[in-house]
């Protein structure tokens, strides 16, 4: 089971580091862009475009890694409040409901890829780059995350991480 | 079902999703899914994927990221301490000097990244510690610092500013150009604040002892100039009309890279990665929220939700001041559970329609609800600000820097009522520089 854990960590490490390499690369294409444009004074065609689409596909792919690295903000006011056991109650709750949630996200995500991979459907740009190299990213993301959360709910349930990863600092004197 | 039931409800479920401690983004993905199904049946399911997308396939949008690489590269560098310890060099005679340089530092810091968490995190991660050694106590320490940050996405670049100038349809240009005087009102607020209180308390004292000659007072300049130079150049190339907000935030994040390898010979790959890594994170964080609260925006269009909360405060009849108290009250509380970001996306295409209704501007409106997202930074359950302060000065309890934010929690408000009172603190600089709106 330990594999496992590793296994998806590691894919959301990988896909992690996919998302900040693609950041880089929309850094860089606007700036090549923008030297273009006002430098050399040329017209540029698929640089908006590619920028857009690569940003958008870091956030997808980007999404699971957030998660392992606890960056998604969320509400501590309630979890804190509670006992240890209705905590563990409430994040088996929390957890489930956003893994419910992503696994949703990554059927319909994936019908809307299967759509336009099938129907070949590109942007009505000059460029008009294929639109389901795009789309991909969001199944991919989203099943990913999903196996995340159960990886978080297994961990939660077997006692390896803590709910909410609140260490309890009243335990002690309780 | 009556809209407005339809939106009490979704309401209700999306505050109990938030308080169950679900990440947001999810919380607000899965009220948006739940109330479309209720409508429209499993059919809903179709428009998901196509509509998460749209929210997000935005030119615009794209300079949040860029702007956050920016703000983190600045932020793994020592620019953050040098430009306090430059203002304190130029101030430390003045009562209090140190905490005006600290919150001023935070001033020039909002401008660099738009982001209020890293303004707090660079300038705090020196300033309180500095502060702290000097005498002040922990409350006015980190309460400066929790305040100052929020300047973070007031001050142009911001953030928000961006997500309310493409959710309302207006010139992010105007709007970032709108935050500059009430920016530079409420440093003068918190300053004027830290001064009085350290010199009722006697801080000058601690002070005195000290002196820099001029020579001391120039030799730091050299180090911050290329970033104040910087903050120059995008707004140039911003309000000149020269570039757009993206291609001003690339080629800004670019340069920061470049000027903090150079200046502060941040060149390891390690440190570098780290940069991109939390820019990474918190651009995937803050557009998965702008993604699924466009989910959320398109439930409550769809279910007419928006248009039913419009006329019911349409037939409310209620003057506009009346009106702009109550929208007020409501953008604060909302504040204090959701991120500036979602509360914006969320609200602003109900709530704008409605205030040029009432005859005020939507400019003057973006950087009223900006100031009002700057007190929910401070204020928990989500004070996103205390949080970032707890997590670096960890000997210090969240109790404390709450009790130190709270005037300037006061200042805020002072803020909001002096912006209605004055409008033009807002609209006088963009329209005196890019004429007015027609």
């Amino acid at each position: 089971m330990n594999a496992l854990i590793r296994f998806i960590s590691g894919l959301s490490r990988l896909l992690g580091i996919l998302a900040a390499l693609l950041l880089i690369a929309g850094v860089l294409v606007v700036v090549q862009m923008v030297f273009l444009r006002y430098a050399l004074s040329e017209s540029t065609s698929w640089q908006t475009e590619f920028v857009t689409y690569a940003l958008i596909a870091s956030t997808f792919l980007g999404a699971p890694y957030v998660l392992l690295t606890r960056g998604h903000v969320n509400v501590e006011l309630v979890p804190l409040m509670l006992g240890p056991k209705s905590r563990f109650v409430l994040a088996l709750f929390a957890y489930s409901t956003s893994a419910l949630l992503c696994f949703i996200l990554t059927y319909y995500s994936y019908l809307f890829w299967y759509e336009a991979w099938s129907a070949g459907w590109t942007s009505d740009t000059v460029w008009g780059p294929k639109l389901w190299k795009i789309y991909l990213s969001m199944p991919v993301g989203f099943f990913v995350i999903s196996l995340q959360y159960l990886v978080d709910l297994l961990c939660l349930v077997t006692g390896r991480e803590l709910p909410f990863h609140i260490a309890d600092v009243n335990e002690e004197a309780a | 079902m009556d809209p407005l039931i339809l939106g009490l409800l979704a309401a209700v479920v999306l505050i109990m999703l938030l308080l169950s401690g679900m990440p947001v983004a999810f919380a607000l993905g899965f009220t948006a899914i739940f109330f479309l199904i209720i409508d429209d049946g499993i059919g809903a399911f179709d428009v998901v994927a196509d509509t998460l997308f749209a929210s997000l396939d935005e030119f615009a949008l794209l300079s949040i990221p860029m702007f956050l690489l920016m703000g983190s590269a600045i932020a793994a560098s020592r620019a953050g301490s040098d430009l306090y310890e430059a203002l304190d060099r130029w101030l430390y005679r003045i009562p209090g000097g140190l905490l005006i340089s600290n919150i001023g530092a935070c001033g020039v810091f909002a401008a660099l990244t738009g982001s209020s968490p890293a303004t707090c995190a660079a300038i705090g991660k020196m300033g309180i510690p500095e502060m702290r050694k000097r005498g002040y106590p922990a409350s006015l320490a980190t309460g400066a610092i929790a305040a100052g940050g929020t300047l973070g996405i007031l001050i142009p670049p911001s953030i928000t500013m961006i997500v309310y100038g493409i959710a309302t349809e207006t010139s992010i240009g105007r709007l970032f150009m709108a935050g500059v005087l009430p920016g530079a009102m409420l440093m003068l607020l918190f300053m004027s604040w830290s001064w009085f209180y350290a010199y009722k308390n006697g801080y000058h004292f601690v002070e005195r002892n000290k002196h820099y000659s001029l020579r001391d007072k120039f030799i730091v300049l050299p180090k911050i100039l290329p970033f104040l130079l910087l903050i120059v150049l995008v707004l140039w190339a911003l309000y000149g009309g020269v570039a757009t907000p993206s291609e001003a935030s690339g080629v800004g994040a670019f340069i920061s890279i470049i000027l903090v390898m150079i200046i502060y010979r941040v060149w390891q790959p390690s440190v570098l990665w780290e940069i991109v890594r939390s820019a990474t994170r918190e651009s995937v964080m803050l557009m998965m929220i702008i993604g699924m609260a466009g989910l959320f925006s398109y439930m409550m269009s769809s279910l007419y939700i928006t248009q039913g909360i419009a006329e019911w405060i349409a037939a409310m009849d209620v003057n506009k001041w009346q009106l702009l108290i109550y929208i007020n009250i409501f953008l604060l509380v909302a504040g204090l559970f959701l991120p500036p970001v979602a509360v914006i996306l969320m609200t602003s295409p109900t709530l704008v329609p409605i205030i040029t209704q009432a005859g005020f501007d939507p400019i003057w409106f973006g950087v009223m609800l900006t100031l009002n997202m700057e007190i929910g930074l401070i204020t928990p359950p989500v004070g996103l600000n205390l949080y970032v302060i707890n997590s670096i000065v960890k000997d210090v309890e969240l109790k404390t820097v709450l009790w130190g934010a709270l005037p300037f929690m006061l200042c805020l408000v002072f803020g909001i009522f002096l912006l209605t009172m004055f409008p033009a603190i807002a609209t006088w600089l963009p329209d005196y520089l890019m004429g007015p709106v027609n």
